[in-house]
């Protein structure tokens, strides 16, 4: 897919009188998975509510795909996928058809044989394409959401705690998909607790401490990709030290 | 717009694959249906009635027997207030105030038997009719369909996720008004069709049909954009829900109730029982109109003798007994009008005063449409109050010149104790026929419209006010998303 991935270029964003960002600056190229990882309230959900320009940023700059959302917020949010910690598709709705709602609003026609195919590379059972997805398992609707995110075709897809409540199977599943997404050059900025899964999956890991970047990791091409005895105390510490703050 | 209507169908599959949605809107479908069938037989009923007791009342009058025309005074008849063509959909004050008059000589009744008075105890809590329904059971399920259509989606996450995917709160709140509003529109359907009939039956009446199908339409359009607006606003489903309902029983329980409630304390409004009693104190100052000796009717003797140049009664060219009835009815009509100018000036400044308050709620500004289109209103039915005097006294004083001219002063004098003299004084039953029947003129339909529009501005007020805050309300959603 390529393009120009996520830059974060020295974000503050105050919410009253509180810097929730403090001049975050951070990079994701096209065809990398970058996990941010932090504490409670380190600030890294704020990160990615900037990016998709739901945030007004006090100074800095989110680029998406070399588009910036303050400016171009439509040309943001036709280049930016974005999955929720929660599943917030519909209900009411099937499978098939929450993907073609959440497509129309985006303005993007999928043909049949393109969503059936995105169900597949989800691994979404046919025989459930058309139930609702009041009868759908956590997993099952987080599947669904992906396949969303993957029919979107954008070169930009950020996740929020996208494993939490998945159990090892489906986020073993989830972690694959990841990789075959990343290899089509989307650019993936992913916020999670899940440390072993972000040594897993991650190009770079970040650790987000009070609203500014702490510490980063760049995978190496030797095993282990990262150096898991720093990253383990350094995640260790925020953590602690979040938690007595 | 692409996404606001695809918003709208979005929320319409959910409320329709809801049981308890499509439960609702049908049973509002059938109960608007229900009511405009019930009412409109009803009423229909009631207007044969009428007519049927109006055209036997009427044979009756004429089939009266040769008789003094004073004794015609006494036997007197009854008016019945004919019903509008729209007052099956609006029955407004009828089954309140009373339909029947009963006309006599001397005396000015209240109008009698209402429905509320004549039917069951049950009367008294509202018939069920179209426009009952309209004004406060449907914004009530459209509370109960679009509390939650807003809070839901930024309590369940997919606020944020339809903000990504372009969709704006604007959209976000035209779509959901729209599927709201088409909601309406299928609760709205029973009565506009009822209102289409009626207009097609009585084709004079389209413009007041038109003008109360256009009030309904924005009166719900104010309740879709305000629960819309609610929904955005509140924190939770069950605070939009709890507002919602506070404002629904202020605006269509709380506001009318208490309007009437001011409007009598501000302008109080004599009992009828007090009105008759000042009305019988004043009367008896007038004197006897049956005693031609009456000393308060000295002075027309005088004046009638010098008019006619001669010394004593028995010389006038007509039976003198005829022309002091006539005069004394001119005079207690006088009476009786003074009192009817001060209840109907009373009536019309509380009515004004309830006005004031439909700036506080859209219900009454779209009762007052309803009762005004229909002619249900208090303006009409002092219109037949005060034709039915015009008729009453029209007649009497009929009887009277009949008693006049037709009468032998002596014969009239003597009757009490000649056989033969009251035998003479019984005048031919045909001329009972030739009192005019009783043609009541409504208010026609054009100035019913003219007084509907003030309530149509009111209701387009608070429709542009309510469209301020749902758009208002869409600012505030891109912070709920986060």
């Amino acid at each position: 897919m390529g393009g120009q991935g996520l830059d974060l270029r020295d974000l503050v964003v105050k919410r009253g009188n509180r810097n929730v960002l403090e001049g975050l600056s951070l990079t994701v190229p096209a065809g990398q998975i970058y996990a941010l990882l932090g504490g409670n309230g380190a600030g890294k959900s704020t990160a990615l509510f900037a990016a998709l320009g739901l945030l007004p940023v006090t100074s800095g700059q989110a680029l998406v795909d070399g588009k910036d959302p303050a400016h171009q917020p439509e040309a943001v949010r036709a280049s930016i996928a974005y999955l929720p910690e929660t599943v917030a598709l519909y209900e009411h709705l099937s499978a098939r058809e929450n993907v073609d709602y959440f497509l129309s609003l985006a303005g993007q026609i999928r043909t049949k044989a393109q969503i059936e195919e995105a169900f597949a590379q989800v691994r979404l059972a046919p025989a459930v394409h058309d139930q609702r997805l009041s009868a759908f398992s956590k997993g099952m609707r987080q599947k669904t959401a992906i396949a969303l995110a993957l029919l979107r075709q954008t070169p930009v897809l950020l996740l929020d705690e996208p494993t939490t409540g998945l159990d090892p199977q489906a986020t073993q599943d989830f972690h694959t998909l990841l990789l075959e997404l990343k290899s089509t050059g989307v650019a993936i900025l992913m916020v999670t607790h899940d440390l072993l899964g972000a040594i897993d999956v991650a190009d770079t890991i970040g650790l987000m401490i009070d609203g500014k970047l702490a510490s980063q990791w760049h995978a190496r091409n030797s095993i282990p990709r990262f150096d898991l005895q720093g990253l383990y105390a350094a995640f260790t510490h925020a953590r602690i030290g979040n938690t007595s703050a | 717009m692409r996404r606001a209507v695809l918003i709208a169908r979005a929320e319409l599959a959910l409320m329709f694959r809801s049981h308890v949605a499509l439960i609702g809107v049908i049973a509002l479908l059938l109960l608007s249906a229900i009511a405009a069938a019930t009412s409109q037989a009803h009423m229909a009923q009631e207007r044969f009635s009428r007519l049927a007791n109006q055209t036997q009342t009427d044979a009756l009058f004429e089939a009266q027997p040769a008789r003094h025309p004073h004794r015609m005074v006494h036997y007197g008849s009854y008016v019945y207030r004919p019903i509008g063509p729209l007052a099956g959909f609006e029955p407004g004050i009828d089954p309140f105030s009373g339909t029947t008059l009963y006309l006599e000589g001397h005396r000015q009744n209240s109008a009698t038997i209402s429905a509320v008075r004549e039917n069951s105890s049950l009367m008294r809590f509202g018939q069920l009719t179209p426009a009952f329904v309209l004004q406060t059971l449907a914004p009530l399920l459209l509370i109960f369909l679009g509390f939650s259509m807003i809070t839901r989606e930024h309590m369940r996450g997919s606020l944020r996720l339809l903000l990504t995917t372009g969709v704006t709160p604007r959209d976000l709140i035209l779509g959901k008004s729209l599927a709201l509003g088409l909601v309406g529109l299928i609760a709205l359907a029973p009565a506009w069709l009822a209102l289409l009939m009626m207009a097609i039956a009585e084709p004079s009446e389209a413009g007041a049909a038109a003008l109360m199908a256009l009030g309904y339409g924005l009166y719900v359009l104010i309740w879709v954009f305000g629960i819309v607006a609610a929904s955005a606003l509140a924190q939770s489903g069950q605070a939009a829900l709890l507002s919602l309902i506070g404002i629904w029983c202020f605006i269509a329980i709380v506001a009318p109730r208490g309007a009437a409630e001011l409007a009598g304390r501000l302008e109080p409004l004599e009992t009828r029982a007090a009105t008759d009693l000042m009305i019988q104190a004043e009367l008896r100052q007038l004197g006897d109109s049956h005693n031609p000796d009456d000393p308060f009717f000295a002075a027309f003797k005088a004046r009638t003798l010098a008019q006619y140049g001669v010394t004593k009664i028995e010389d006038l060219p007509f039976n003198f007994r005829g022309a002091v009835s006539a005069e004394g009815e001119a005079l207690t009509s006088r009476l009786f009008d003074k009192y009817f100018v001060e209840l109907a000036t009373t009536q019309r400044t509380q009515s004004q005063i309830v006005s004031l308050v439909s700036i506080a709620s859209p219900a009454i500004a779209v009762r007052r449409i309803s009762m005004a289109g229909a002619g249900t209103d208090l303006e009409t039915h002092l219109r037949f109050l005060q034709q039915s005097e015009a008729h009453r006294f029209a007649m009497v004083q009929y009887l009277n010149r009949l008693h006049r001219d037709k009468l032998s002063q002596a014969d009239d004098a003597a009757r009490s104790k000649d056989p033969l003299a009251e035998q003479r004084t019984r005048i031919a039953a045909d001329n009972w026929a030739k009192v005019p029947d009783f043609a009541f003129k409504p208010t026609s339909a054009k100035e019913r419209m003219l007084a509907a529009i003030a309530p149509i501005l009111t209701l387009a007020f608070w429709l542009a006010s309510v469209m301020v805050l749902a758009g208002w309300s869409a600012r505030v959603l891109r912070a709920r998303a986060l």
